[in-house]
C-alpha cells in the first residue's frame, strides 16, 4: 500500500532522513520507532505532504505522490495525527470533525444534494465518529477545554472523519498514562480492524511491541533493522543505538 | 542624463532618512514580533515636540535634532505602556489595532496642535557641493551624514554592548532570554526608547531636508516607513538601512520618469515585486513568522 | 429626521465595509485593502448609472462583481506573504488603487456637461437615486435591505461547515491541511467573498454621497475596515454590527460637541477599547453566556429569578418610598 523508496531530506546540512525505505503492506500495522532526532517525524511530514523530500520516492497505492499538497493527501487516503495535539481550539468538538469531512465532496455528488443531503449524512458520520471517540456528550464544548485524553481522542477522531486508508500516528501516547495506553492500544487495533493501514511513530516500547505487527528502527535518518517485535529486540545495533555500546 | 544622476543622488541621500524610520519598525517587529503603526506618527511627532522645545527654552537650531531624539524616545515608551504592556499578548490583533488608534490620536493632536498648517523647520549646512552641473544638496549631505552616524551607533550599540546583547537574545528566543535573567518589560521599554528616539532624529532630519513639517507626511511616512521593512526583510537592520536607501533612490527615479502624482503607485509595485519574489524581504529572516 | 436617515446610512455602508474585513479575518489574513475593493466598487457602480444608465441594482452588482475580480486576483500573491507582511502588502496595494483613482480621467459629455471621473477631482454628479425619485429614506432602506441580506448569507455561512473551515484555517493552517482542507481554495475565496462586499459597500456609498473622490478611500477609511470586526470581535457578524453602531453613534455625539475633533476621539477610543476588551465588544465568551441566557430564559429558569429580582426591587422600592414620606411628614 506505501512503499518509501530511498528517501531523503536534508535541511541544510542536517540529514534528518539519509536513504530510508520501507514497505507498508494493507492492512497492516507497522512501527516506527528511533532515538529522538533519528528522522521519524520527518519521514511523517514527508509522506504526509507538508515537507518536500530531497531525493527518493513515496508511492502509495502504487502512484507517486512524492511532493504533492497535503489536502489532495487527504483526498487520496492519507491522515495523520500531531505528536503535539493540533486541533482548533476555538471551535467545537463537532466543528473539528466537521471540518475534516471532505472526502465526501470529492465524491461526485451533484451540488445541491451535496449541500442539503449531505448535511445529514455529515451528521450521521460524526454522530458515530463521536460515539467512537467517546466525545458525544462533550460535542458541543470547545476544543481547547477538554481533557489531555481527551483531546488526543479527538486528534484521532479529527483524523479517522477524513475516512483514509493510510493512518500516520505520530506520537499518540505521548504524556499517557498506563490506563490510557491500554485504551489506545484497544483503538489502533479497532482502527486496524476497520480496514485501515497504520503508520504508527511510538516511544513507548511495551505498546509498539504489543501491537506493531513489524517494527522499522532509525538511527541517524538511517534504517538500521526492520523486523517482527522480537527480531528488532534481540537485534544488537537496535540496542546500541539506544543504549550505546559497551565500552 | 545628469539629471537622472542628479535624481538618483538626491533619493539616495534622503533615502537615509527612510532607513532609519525602517530601522525603527524592524527593531520593534525584531524583538516584539508585532508592528508599531503608531511609529511614524510619533516620529513626526518628536519632531514637532523638538521643535517646540527649543523655541520655548530658546536653545539654537542645531539642538532640534537632540530634542526631537528625546521627545521621541519618549513617545515610544508611552507607546509602549499603552499599547503593548497592558494588552495581553494572547490577543495579537488587540495589539495591532491599539497601535492603529494610536497613530490616529498622535495625527490628530498633531493637526490641532498646529491647525494643520505646516511649520517651517531649521535646515542646517545650506549650499551645495558641486561637480560642473552635478549638485550634491549641502542640507540632504548633512542629513546624511547625520543618519549614517545614528546607524553606526545604533550598530555599535546592538552588537558590542550587554543591553545588544540582551536584545538580540530576546529577539531570537524571548522564553530562553528570560530563562537567563533578562527582563523582557525592561528590553521592551529600551527598544522602545530606541527606536523612539531614532524616530524623533528621523523626524527632524525629514523637517531640516524638506524644510517644513506637515502632518499630511504622517501616512505616506507610514506606509513607506513599512514598505522599507519589509523589502530589507522584517528584523533584518542591514536590510532595512539597504531598503531604505533603495526606496528613496527609486522614489526618485520614478519620480523623474513620471511625475509626482504616479510615483506611488510605482513604490507600491516595487513591493509587489519584493514580495513575489522574495517574500522573506532581502536579508529576510523567517516568511513564515507572523 | 433626514439626519438620522443619514447616519442610518452611513452605518448600513459602513457595517458593510466591516463585514468585508470580517470574512478575510477569518482566515487569519488581516487585510487592509477593503478600502481599494470599495473604491474599485464605488467607481465602477457610478459609471455604470451615470455614464452607462444602468439600472441600480445590476450596477451595484456588477461594482461587487468587478472588485471580487480583483480581490481574487490579490488572493493569490497574498498567499505568499504572512502576518503582519500581509498588513503592509494590503495597504500598499489599497494606497496604490487610490493614487490609480487619483490619476484616472473618463469622462463624456451628456447633456452638453461633461461627466465621469475626472482625477483629483473625483466624481461628481452621481445622481441616480435624486433623479429616480428616492428619498433619504428611500435610500436607507434600500442600503438596509443589502446589509440585511448580505448579514444573513454570513450568519448562514458561519453556521455551516464553511464557516468552521474558515475559522480552522485561520487558527492553524497546518492542521487545517492536514485535516484535507484546500489553503488556497479557502483563503482565496475568503479574499474574493470580501472584496464582492466591499465593492458592494462601495456602489451604496457612491450613490448615496453623489460625489467620490480618491481621498474617500483612504486609510483611514481602510482602517475603520478592519478596526470595525477586530472591535466587535469575531465569533460573530453582530459583534462587526455593534462596533459600527458604537463607534458610528459616539462619533457623531462627539461631532456634536468636540467639532472635528472627531478622529481623535475614534484613536483614543481604540486605544481605550483595546486595552478594556481585548476580545472585542461581543467577545466569543460573551456570545456564550448570550445563548446560555437565552437559553436559561426559555426554560422559565430567568424569568422566575428575573421575577424574584424585580420582586425584591418592587418592595425594596416601597420602602423607600414609605422612609421618605416619613421624612417630609407626608
Amino acid at each position: 500500500m506505501l512503499e518509501v523508496d530511498n528517501l531523503a531530506k536534508h535541511f541544510g546540512g542536517v540529514k534528518a532522513v539519509d536513504g530510508v525505505s520501507f514497505r507498508l503492506a494493507k492492512g497492516e500495522i507497522l512501527g516506527l520507532i528511533g532515538p529522538n532526532g533519528s528522522g521519524k517525524s520527518t519521514i511523517v511530514n514527508v509522506i504526509a505532504g507538508l515537507t518536500a523530500p530531497t531525493s527518493g520516492r513515496v508511492l502509495f497505492d502504487g502512484a507517486d505522490i512524492t511532493g504533492k499538497p497535503t489536502h489532495a493527501l487527504v483526498a487520496a487516503g492519507i491522515a495523520r495525527t500531531f505528536q503535539n495535539i493540533r486541533l482548533f481550539g476555538q471551535l467545537t468538538v463537532w466543528q473539528n470533525l466537521w471540518v475534516a469531512e471532505n472526502r465526501q465532496r470529492e465524491r461526485a455528488l451533484p451540488l445541491v444534494p451535496r449541500w442539503l443531503g449531505g448535511y445529514l449524512a455529515d451528521r450521521e458520520r460524526i454522530g458515530a465518529m463521536l460515539e467512537f471517540s467517546g466525545l458525544a456528550h462533550k460535542r458541543d464544548d470547545l476544543a481547547a477545554n477538554l481533557a489531555f485524553g481527551e483531546q488526543r481522542r479527538l486528534e484521532l477522531a479529527r483524523a479517522l472523519a477524513a475516512e483514509p486508508k493510510l493512518i500516520l500516528l505520530d506520537e499518540p501516547a505521548a504524556g499517557m498514562n498506563a490506563e490510557e495506553i491500554y485504551e489506545l492500544d484497544g483503538r489502533i487495533r479497532k482502527v486496524r480492524e476497520g480496514g485501515v493501514t497504520v503508520l504508527l511513530i511510538e516511544h513507548h516500547m511495551e505498546l509498539i511491541m504489543a501491537v506493531a505487527d513489524r517494527i522499522a528502527v532509525l538511527n541517524f535518518g538511517q534504517k538500521i533493522a526492520e523486523g517482527s517485535p522480537a527480531q528488532v529486540q534481540s537485534d544488537g545495533k537496535v540496542r546500541e543505538a539506544y543504549l550505546g555500546r559497551a565500552v | 542624463m545628469l539629471d537622472l544622476l542628479q535624481s538618483l543622488a538626491d533619493g539616495l541621500l534622503f533615502g537615509a532618512i527612510y532607513s532609519l524610520i525602517g530601522l525603527g519598525f524592524t527593531l520593534v517587529f525584531g524583538v516584539m514580533h508585532k508592528i508599531n503603526m503608531a511609529y511614524a506618527a510619533a516620529s513626526l511627532a518628536g519632531a514637532y515636540a523638538g521643535l517646540t522645545l527649543i523655541k520655548l527654552a530658546g536653545l539654537p537650531a542645531w539642538a532640534v535634532i537632540p530634542a526631537a531624539c528625546a521627545a521621541g524616545a519618549l513617545f515610544g515608551v508611552i507607546i509602549y505602556g499603552v499599547c503593548f504592556k497592558l494588552i495581553p499578548l494572547s490577543h495579537p490583533l488587540a495589539t495591532l489595532m491599539s497601535t492603529v488608534g494610536m497613530l490616529l490620536l498622535i495625527d490628530e493632536i498633531v493637526v490641532h496642535a498646529t491647525d494643520g498648517m505646516p511649520v517651517n523647520y531649521p535646515t542646517f549646512v545650506h549650499g551645495m557641493v558641486g561637480y560642473g552641473d552635478f549638485m550634491l544638496r549641502g542640507d540632504l549631505m548633512f542629513v546624511f551624514f547625520v543618519a549614517l552616524v545614528v546607524m553606526a551607533g545604533l550598530i555599535y550599540l546592538l552588537f558590542n554592548t550587554r543591553l545588544g546583547l540582551a536584545t538580540r537574545a530576546v529577539s531570537q528566543h524571548p522564553v530562553a532570554a528570560r530563562l537567563c535573567g533578562i527582563s523582557l518589560d525592561h528590553v521592551n521599554a529600551v527598544t522602545f526608547t530606541l527606536s523612539g528616539g531614532l524616530g524623533g532624529i528621523a523626524g527632524a532630519l525629514i523637517g531640516s531636508a524638506v524644510g517644513m513639517l506637515s502632518p499630511l507626511l504622517v501616512a505616506p511616512l507610514t506606509v513607506k516607513g513599512l514598505i522599507v521593512t519589509v523589502i530589507g526583510g522584517l528584523g533584518s537592520i542591514p536590510g532595512a538601512i539597504v531598503a531604505g536607501l533603495l526606496v528613496g533612490a527609486a522614489e526618485n527615479l520614478f519620480q523623474f520618469f513620471r511625475g509626482v502624482t504616479e510615483r506611488d503607485i510605482y513604490v507600491m509595485l516595487l513591493l509587489f515585486v519584493f514580495l513575489v519574489f522574495r517574500p522573506g524581504g532581502m536579508f529576510g529572516t523567517d516568511p513564515a513568522r507572523s | 429626521m433626514d439626519f438620522y436617515f443619514g447616519l442610518l446610512q452611513i452605518i448600513g455602508v459602513h457595517t458593510l465595509l466591516g463585514l468585508s474585513a470580517y470574512v478575510v479575518l477569518l482566515t487569519g489574513q488581516v487585510s487592509l485593502a477593503q478600502a481599494g475593493f470599495m473604491a474599485i466598487g464605488a467607481y465602477v457602480a457610478a459609471m455604470l448609472t451615470v455614464l452607462a444608465k444602468w439600472w441600480i441594482f445590476p450596477a451595484l452588482l456588477a461594482g461587487g462583481a468587478v472588485a471580487g475580480v480583483v480581490a481574487c486576483a490579490v488572493g493569490f500573491p497574498a498567499l505568499r506573504v504572512r502576518g503582519l507582511m500581509l498588513v503592509v502588502a494590503t495597504l500598499a496595494f489599497g494606497e496604490a488603487v487610490r493614487l490609480f483613482f487619483f490619476n484616472f480621467d473618463y469622462q463624456i459629455a451628456m447633456g452638453g456637461i461633461k461627466v465621469g471621473p475626472l482625477g483629483g477631482e473625483g466624481f461628481r454628479q452621481i445622481r441616480y437615486f435624486p433623479e429616480n425619485g428616492y428619498t433619504t429614506f428611500h435610500v436607507m432602506v434600500f442600503i438596509w435591505l443589502v446589509v440585511a441580506a448580505v448579514m444573513t448569507a454570513l450568519w448562514w455561512m458561519d453556521r455551516s461547515r464553511a464557516g468552521a473551515v474558515l475559522r480552522a484555517v485561520g487558527e492553524d493552517e497546518m492542521a487545517a491541511q492536514s485535516a484535507g482542507v484546500n489553503l488556497t481554495a479557502v483563503k482565496v475565496t475568503a479574499m474574493t467573498v470580501g472584496g464582492c462586499i466591499a465593492g458592494l459597500a462601495g456602489g451604496l456609498y457612491a450613490h448615496y454621497t453623489t460625489h467620490i473622490e480618491q481621498g474617500n478611500f483612504n486609510v483611514l477609511v481602510a482602517t475603520f475596515a478592519i478596526a470595525y470586526p477586530i472591535l466587535g470581535g469575531l465569533s460573530n457578524v453582530f459583534g462587526t454590527l455593534a462596533a459600527v453602531v458604537f463607534i458610528q453613534a459616539f462619533l457623531v455625539e462627539g461631532l456634536r460637541f468636540l467639532g472635528d475633533w472627531r478622529n481623535l476621539l475614534f484613536g483614543l477610543l481604540i486605544v481605550v477599547s483595546m486595552n478594556v476588551r481585548p476580545g472585542g465588544l461581543i467577545d466569543a465568551r460573551n456570545w456564550t453566556q448570550l445563548r446560555a441566557l437565552i437559553g436559561s430564559i426559555r426554560k422559565g429558569e430567568t424569568r422566575a429569578r428575573l421575577e424574584v429580582a424585580s420582586g425584591g426591587i418592587m418592595s425594596a422600592v416601597q420602602r423607600l418610598i414609605q422612609r421618605w414620606r416619613g421624612a417630609f411628614g407626608a
